[in-house]
């Protein structure tokens, strides 16, 4: 917007009076007072206004088609040159509005601002964290984990002869790895066990008791081994991170309401990435024990010894971090149907150690 | 219109005091510019994405002023102050307050 002072005459007006002109995008307001002392003001469309610079007057005399008579002078070529810039701007192809296509426009845009959106959520950013979770060193991902390690504080219940004897068992399994292996029998009354980045494995004691075979506890150190491999952890941590940054990013500010629902349907999307990775782990597992002719069987007492110890859960899947026990059972048999099975006296002498 | 944030013009007496008057913008600036302002946040540096936003509201609180006084039969606006407020849940939105006194000179 600019303001001028002008003169200002109509067809009710015999002596020009000062005005004030106040010219935006697309009109032109002049304000003036008539010689009764009323305030009057009249509005012109900038595209009904016709404009010339008199040199020899040096004044801007501008004109309406909507209203003869009326003229508006203004002293300077200014006020012409101003008139003529938001002229042309408004000759410019996206100001002429065609309103009846306008809301499909509209429409279209935003919905092609969501899809940007959910395309940078769902494929760009899982993607990006994961280019840079792989691009971590062993190293750097071995302090992360013995951070974690030390953090929870579980050195204290550590059954070193046991850990000893699963150390050597692994060793034993002959897995190849970047990663310096070392597993740690914790006791606990936990049915569980995880693996943390760089090479440590965590086994619980409850579940190291419910284990009655060399082919089971093969399963557990091979399917917990690939998690440590394939660096589970370290995706895991990174695509958290990055969704967790995006979702700041666009609605941090948007109040707790919106930010408490988004945080939750991240999380529901985490889970679901969390269960694909165990079903890798499930199968890279599987595929080290029938590499080494180790019974395959092995994968599913382990499922059942962890089914027995977890109470039926009524949630669906999309809520759990594992995929449902009957589908692990279920594709490992399929997966592992025509595997070889040879007997391994070394890893069954080992295993008999901890029994 | 003759906009100042003085109380006086320099050999223009005011001839009549129309009282003061005020107006106000609330802007906030949209989710891609939150962004990338939240990555300015992050790694330092300018936002020209806000000081944009901050442009606007400032013009628009200032025309919506100056359109006041010409309703008034002002000729000019003396003592402008500008004030500038966040507000809304975290401060997402900008609201800038132009006030001043509407004169004739």
């Amino acid at each position: 917007m600019k303001s001028y002072f002008g003169l200002y005459k109509n067809n009710n007006i015999v002596e020009p009076i000062e005005a004030t002109v106040l010219v935006f995008d697309t009109s032109l307001s002049i304000g003036f007072r008539t010689i009764t002392g009323i305030n009057e003001m009249e509005g012109w469309l900038i595209k009904d206004i016709t404009y010339q610079y008199n040199p020899s007057a040096g004044e801007t005399v501008i004109r309406t088609t909507k209203h003869t008579g009326a003229v508006l002078v203004i002293a300077g070529n200014e006020a012409a040159t101003f008139l003529k810039t938001v002229k042309e701007e408004n000759e410019k192809p996206w100001h002429k509005k065609n309103k009846g296509k306008e809301w499909i426009r509209n429409g279209l845009l935003a919905l092609g601002i969501v899809s940007i959106i959910f395309l940078l959520y769902l494929l760009i950013v899982p993607w990006l964290s994961e280019k840079l979770a792989s691009s971590v060193s062993e190293k750097t991902e071995q302090q992360l984990g013995d951070a974690v390690y030390n953090g929870m504080q579980l050195s204290s219940q550590e059954d070193t002869a046991a850990s000893n004897v699963l150390n050597h068992f692994f060793q034993a399994m002959k897995v190849q790895s970047a990663y310096d292996i070392r597993i740690t029998v914790v006791n606990d009354n936990v049915v569980n066990a995880f693996a943390l980045p760089g090479g440590r494995i965590v086994i619980y004691s409850a579940l190291l008791k419910q284990v009655e075979s060399y082919p089971e506890l093969a399963a557990l150190l091979s399917h917990e081994f690939t998690h440590v491999n394939n660096k589970h952890s370290t995706k895991s941590i990174f695509r958290k991170l990055g969704s967790k940054i995006f979702v700041w990013l666009l609605f941090g500010r948007f109040g707790n309401v919106a930010s408490v629902l988004v945080n939750h349907a991240d999380d529901l999307k985490s889970l679901k990435y969390s269960r694909s990775l165990e079903k890798e782990a499930d199968i890279e597992g599987l595929q080290i024990l029938m590499q080494r002719k180790i019974d395959t069987k092995g994968f599913e007492k382990l499922f059942w010894h962890l089914k027995k110890a977890s109470p039926e859960s009524s949630l669906p899947t999309f809520f759990a971090s594992h995929p449902d026990l009957d589908d692990r059972i279920e594709y490992i048999n399929k997966e592992g149907k025509n595997a070889e099975v040879a007997e391994n006296s070394i890893l069954k002498t080992i295993f008999e150690q901890i029994k | 219109m003759l906009i100042t944030t003085t109380s006086s013009v320099d050999g223009k007496p005011v001839q009549e005091y129309l009282g003061v008057i005020n107006a106000q913008s609330i802007i906030g600036a949209n989710i891609f510019k939150d962004i990338f302002a939240g990555l300015r946040d992050v790694f330092g540096g300018r936002s020209k994405t806000y000081e944009k936003v901050l442009e606007q509201a400032k013009e628009d609180a200032l025309r919506e002023l100056t359109q006041k006084a010409q309703s008034m039969g002002a000729n000019g606006i003396l003592g402008v102050d500008l004030d500038f407020e966040t507000i809304g849940s975290g401060g997402s939105m900008l609201m800038v307050i132009a006030t001043g006194t509407a004169v004739r000179l």
